[in-house]
């Protein structure tokens, strides 16, 4: 017997993404989902932020990573909220899993979520954990032709933070040419070029932050 | 990597419609990805193959069609691409524009029919 369907491979993930979506903006909360390599520094960026505007908002993370809870004690060290997910070789979050971890924090506390993928510029970007917006996150010391090569991620991201600026001197990493080819696959895409070893470049970011959760909580007024 | 969670959505989807149709025994499933959907075929293939064994669809094969990526420029509307694109920046045939292309198709991943007893 043949049966015409069609149906998007992915849809039981999206549903589950766009209920995890109802959820987080029913309560007015801002979601990241911070895709980038292993070790381009999403961790360090984070206990930046949640350090730095600690005074203006109450953040909450979701870490993805295949083993270890080393993330999320990081992040708890700065007193923000923080739930470790084991993915034991998946490559990726999915909605199912954020839905999972949302249990362990208390969505009354929190202004914005950030979901801290697992590192891979590839497979995070297939699956939608039920977030606002994607920000990726680059590393000079990984190479300037990144977006070139893993296009989509940076075709879906709202921003780009480009980190590890200190190290310019010692790589060769060209600034305008990642930019420029960020920019071709995304004509809307907000760069920010940062150092969080020294803090450099943070202020940018964290005045996208703020009009990102303003639009937010605009939108959560005015649904319509 | 992740083409074994996409095996396996395939699968629940597959069974889904079989269920629906009163169908025990899958044959075929029938898959459209396009250029952009990050799915790499013969990965593809291998999970479903693996995650199917020991299964009773241990015999069931997968069809896939590949969609070529479609663009439509920003600046001047025209759509273009096809067969050998897979740049999400080639200059607009047209204009010339290089920058922030919409992606009109390769983006999907479908699954259009099964096959099933």
């Amino acid at each position: 017997m043949e049966i015409p369907v069609v149906r998007n491979v992915l849809e039981a993930n999206e549903k589950m993404a766009e209920h995890v979506r109802r959820m987080l903006s029913a309560k007015g909360i801002l979601t990241l989902n911070l895709i980038s390599s292993p070790g381009a520094g999403k961790t360090t960026l984070l206990e930046k932020t949640l350090c730095d505007l600690s005074k203006e908002f109450r953040m909450a993370v979701v870490e993805g990573d295949l083993q270890t809870d080393n993330d999320a004690r990081r992040v708890a060290a700065t007193g923000a909220q923080a739930v470790q997910i084991n993915t034991d070789g998946g490559c990726h979050l999915d909605s199912n899993l954020v839905l999972s971890a949302l249990d362990s924090l208390n969505l009354d506390a929190i202004d914005i979520l950030f979901i801290e993928n697992v590192g891979n510029l590839v497979c995070p970007v297939e699956f939608d954990c039920g977030e606002d917006a994607k920000v990726a996150l680059l590393s000079v010391t990984e190479g300037d032709d990144k977006p070139e090569k893993y296009p989509l991620l940076f075709n879906l991201a709202k921003a780009l933070v480009l980190n590890k600026t200190d190290l310019l001197p010692y790589v060769d990493f060209d600034m305008a040419r990642a930019r420029s080819s960020a920019t071709k696959l995304n004509a809307g895409l907000e760069i920010f070029e940062v150092s969080c070893r020294k803090g450099d470049g943070l202020q940018g970011w964290y005045n996208w932050l703020r009009q990102m959760h303003t639009a937010k909580i605009n939108a959560a007024q005015n649904p319509n | 990597m992740h083409e074994m969670s996409i095996a396996q959505s395939i699968l629940q989807l597959a069974v889904d419609e079989m269920a629906r149709s009163g169908c025990s025994r899958l044959e075929k499933v029938c898959i459209t990805c396009g250029a952009l959907s990050g799915v790499e075929p013969e990965s593809l293939r291998f999970c479903f193959d693996t995650l199917l064994r020991e299964t009773p669809h241990a015999d069931a094969r997968l069809e896939l069609t590949l969609c070529p990526l479609r663009l439509r420029c920003t600046s001047c509307g025209k759509e273009f691409g096809g067969e050998g694109q897979d740049a999400l920046w080639m200059p607009c045939p047209v204009c010339g524009e290089q920058f922030g292309h919409m992606v009109v198709q390769g983006k999907e991943l479908l699954l259009n029919r099964v096959i099933a007893r």
